[in-house]
């Protein structure tokens, strides 16, 4: 519990309508996207500007206050639950873009701004901002930043951490800091934005967002292809890239989640598919026409059973928006779904998948994967019950097996979601010791009383 | 008092498939107009499914905080529509608000209203003669049958401009039949439902109404045993009991028509969720069924069932020449799917230009007893829609729904807009 004159404190800081206190309220910040972790925080704080940002941490790092930023909520790794209570310091209110510079192709966030709203803006100038976290309807610049988020259009694109050229971030100890600024290269000492985008809230508070932006490819062409082998489908994705073409996007979805999305939103999918590849092409029309034609004959090469080229605007926007459906097709499938985000080399992928289906027989866990095909990132999930012990212990040991095998193949644990609560009992085996140390000796200096998001990223040592 | 936990939460239950289909994705916050308006959890479906989940898991109780979370939802059906997992979250609050008002009973002054006034008829009558003393809540005379309260009236000493009351009331204005004119065959005979808001503030339209259907050969029945929908009573306050009593006198004041016909889609809506809502036994869920399955929004009828000719659609002296933007009602639009027939009228009529507005299914921020309990953030979603309809450069917007109707003309006045607010009908001859 929280002393009452902290939260008058905190009253004070940011005005009374902006401290939720009611168990109603607390409850609503307990999850995130997860279907395995919940916690209530003791105090809800949105906040509007970075002074008051400061004065909370200030006032967070005198009393050892755990503080966990918050954006939407919608992160899929535990980030944002307040594992430990305390305040939950939410900055859904800080929501204004500052600057759009379309000479200088730079945009200024404030951390709330949602990405869809982002992109929104942009499109009205024919900017581009490519990182699409599948959660770009709801979640918050604040959060991708602290996520290093990722997407389908990292594959040609590159994910967040290449895109975020100035950082303003409170530090635990309420102090103001400003890192890099607006320009795409900029030389001056250690690379510290890097340090706290994908950072997970654990070393300081993002209050601003500088980023780097891009022309709107002016054409586009999405290509669905249907194969009768998951692996087929994979070595495909491989010989494409091989070609020399990058395509903007290359996605795929087995036929488990083609069924719940056809089962939710009737389109007239292929359901019979058991594996459904979605790649596009973007740039100059020209640029378009070649490499769409390129990629048709790759597939057909590569042994597709049926191949689709949308034929406009309407019907590419139709698959998009059934891949977006994706994770929600997963993660409403079973009471605990555990969604893994292991990552393997590309050429690695056919393997990668003939070993979840050796997995997958040998343990009785029907794996579901949908993902990046062409940056090797996988999402294999597993559906559970974690109120059935024996069960839930089964799968955990079954999820186990899936990240070992991405690292046997040279893969990571996690490509884009972070580890947050949901990884790091993986950590330790997949991060040097030495760097994992360096790691935590990091934290001490920013954070020497680990107010901020703790609890996370790292398993806790058992006193 | 219910008192095991299997009773206490025996609505929402019913809804159980909804509440576990989300998966907390927060895709809801993009389209919730609250959230939009306060960026916190509790105010979106998200966070009051979770909520509500937790109120079944016993972590969180019936409490004021609860039920005020609760009342603060326009059940605009946004979340719903643009939902990954479909799931129905407005379904699962109204089934809470229920179950909350089981628990914790009516809050003034709807426990006095509808639990101990309605049933004590001259008392009743008595009262509502001195209507605009109680609570600045207007309460129309009724002849005998249950009359919802006009919450939208009742914002009244809150600064919101409204219609003026109608001296005289619709049903005092037009008989029970009203046949085709002579030279006209009478095509077929419909039951017309009358809202609350063209009942008392909008009677001309209602005329009209009337008119422009037997000219084309429909016989319109004004049955006077129907009353208020019900839609405040048991969506908005969650008073079930209440609501079968309304919903059991309409079934019975339509039994002999094959189509109710009315020009309210929140009416119109909430007839045809009797059977979803109020259904407490096999004989109330069939008549609640075959009854909704009568029930047409006038635009719908016009076209789907009346079929018209274009030809049929002649300009109203006031639509002449004028440009024309469509808001889509939310009970009309997501509620009952009715998106093309309006506007189908509208481009049908001569002379009338159609422009689209942007964003015109979005919420308009009315939703009835919502706005009554949040007025400043209803106006602040009104202004979205303010800022939609003046980038049409429309003279006027019209609407399928006199409660849309209120809030658009508050909008207009607050905005200083240049813009005349319609019903559908009132563009046509």
């Amino acid at each position: 519990m929280i002393e009452k004159k902290v939260v008058s404190k905190l009253e004070k800081i940011v005005g009374k309508g902006a401290v939720l206190t009611s168990k109603e309220d607390l409850h609503a910040y307990s999850y995130d996207g997860t279907t395995t972790w919940a916690h209530m925080p003791d105090v809800v704080v949105l906040t509007t500007t970075t002074e008051q940002v400061s004065r909370i941490l200030k006032l967070a790092n005198e009393k050892r206050i755990p503080v966990t930023p918050r954006g939407a909520g919608t992160n899929v790794s535990g980030g944002s639950i307040p594992i430990k209570g305390g305040i939950v310091l939410c900055t859904t209110r800080m929501n204004k873009i500052l600057d759009i510079n379309k000479t200088n192709f730079t945009a200024t966030v404030e951390p709330g701004v949602v990405l869809q709203d982002f992109n929104m803006a942009l499109a009205k100038q024919g900017l581009f901002y490519p990182p699409d976290p599948q959660s770009f309807l709801s979640c918050t610049m604040g959060g991708t930043v602290a996520e290093n988020a990722g997407g389908p259009y990292c594959v040609k694109y590159g994910v967040t951490k290449q895109y975020v050229l100035g950082l303003e971030v409170v530090l635990a100890n309420g102090y103001i800091m400003k890192l890099g600024g607006v320009t795409v290269k900029n030389r001056t000492g250690y690379e510290l934005i890097m340090l706290f985008t994908g950072s997970e809230g654990t070393l300081g508070v993002i209050t601003k967002i500088t980023l780097r932006l891009l022309p709107m490819p002016p054409a586009s062409k999405t290509v669905m292809a249907v194969f009768d082998d998951m692996a087929v489908g994979g070595e495909a994705v491989s010989n494409i890239m091989a070609s020399g073409v990058v395509p903007a996007k290359v996605e795929f979805v087995d036929n488990f989640v083609l069924r719940r999305i056809e089962e939710m939103t009737p389109m007239g999918l292929p359901v019979d598919a058991k594996a459904l590849l979605l790649i596009q092409s973007d740039g100059s029309p020209a640029a378009v026409e070649a490499e769409t034609k390129q990629i048709v004959d790759m597939l057909k090469k590569g042994g597709a059973k049926e191949i689709k080229v949308a034929k406009d605007a309407k019907e590419a926007a139709m698959y998009w928006k059934m891949r977006s459906a994706g994770f929600a097709a997963t993660f409403g499938a079973a009471h605990t779904v555990m969604a893994e985000d292991v990552t393997v080399p590309r050429d690695k992928l056919p393997e990668f998948i003939h070993k979840l289906d050796e997995i997958s027989r040998r343990t009785g866990f029907f794996i579901s994967y949908l993902g990046h095909a062409g940056d090797g990132n996988l999402h294999p999930s597993i559906f559970t019950d974690i109120r059935k012990k024996k069960e839930f212990a089964r799968a955990q040991k079954t999820m186990e097996e899936i990240f070992l095998a991405a690292l046997s193949l040279g893969g990571v644990l996690s490509g884009e979601h972070g580890i947050g609560l949901e990884k790091q009992r993986f950590l330790k085996r997949a991060m040097d010791p030495i760097a994992l140390n360096l790691m935590i000796k990091i934290k001490g200096v920013l954070d020497p009383n680990h107010i901020l998001n703790p609890g996370k990223i790292w398993e806790e040592e058992r006193v | 008092m219910p008192k095991t936990r299997e009773d206490r939460y025996e609505q929402i239950k019913r809804f159980e498939a909804d509440l576990s289909q989300c998966m907390k994705c927060g895709f809801c916050t993009f389209w919730c107009p609250i959230y939009q308006e306060e960026q916190v959890e509790s105010s979106v479906a998200r966070g009051k499914n979770m909520m509500i989940r937790g109120l079944l898991e016993g972590d969180l109780e019936y409490t004021e905080e609860f039920a005020e979370r609760l009342n603060k939802c326009t059940l605009c059906m946004l979340c719903t529509a643009n939902c990954p997992a479909k799931a129905n979250i407005p379904n699962v609050i109204v089934a809470a608000r229920a179950d909350t008002v089981r628990a914790r009973g009516l809050k003034f002054p709807y426990n006095i209203i509808y639990r101990w006034l309605l049933p004590r008829r001259t008392l009743f009558g008595n009262i509502v003669r001195f209507a605009s003393w109680f609570q600045g809540i207007f309460l129309p005379k009724t002849e005998g049958t249950i009359r919802h309260l006009s919450l939208f009236l009742s914002a009244l000493g809150k600064g919101r401009n409204i219609p003026q009351i109608a001296p005289k009331f619709l049903r005092q204005m037009v008989p029970v039949v009203n046949k085709p004119p002579a030279g006209v065959k009478t095509r077929m005979k419909v039951g017309y439902f009358i809202g609350c808001m063209t009942d008392f503030a909008f009677p001309e339209l209602g005329k009209h109404i009337i008119e422009f259907l037997t000219r084309n050969g429909v016989e319109v029945w004004v049955p006077r045993g129907q009353g208020c929908c019900g839609a405040p009573v048991f969506r908005g306050a969650g008073d079930f009991e209440t609501g079968r009593k309304m919903a059991d006198a309409n079934v019975k004041a339509f039994e002999d028509f094959d189509y109710v016909v009315t020009d309210c889609a929140t009416c119109a809506s909430s007839l045809k969720e009797y059977a979803s809502f109020l259904a407490d036994t096999p004989q109330r869920k069939k008549a609640y069924t075959s009854f909704g399955s009568k029930v047409e929004e006038i635009s719908q009828f016009l076209v789907d069932v009346l079929k018209l000719p274009p030809s049929a659609y002649k300009p109203s002296p006031a639509a002449r020449g004028k440009k024309v933007t469509w808001h889509d009602p939310c009970h009309l639009s997501r509620h009952l799917g009715i998106t093309s027939q309006p506007r189908q009228i509208i481009k049908s009529i001569p002379t009338v230009e159609f422009i689209e507005m942007p964003n015109a299914d979005r919420c308009c921020g009315m939703a009835g007893t919502f706005s009554l309990y949040y007025y400043d953030l209803s106006k602040k979603i009104a202004d979205k829609k303010m800022a939609s309809v003046k980038s049409t450069g429309a003279d006027i917007v019209v609407s399928s729904c006199p409660g849309c109707e209120i809030q658009l003309i508050d909008g207009v006045v607050r905005n200083k807009l240049p813009v005349k607010v319609m019903h559908i009908m009132e563009l046509l001859a």
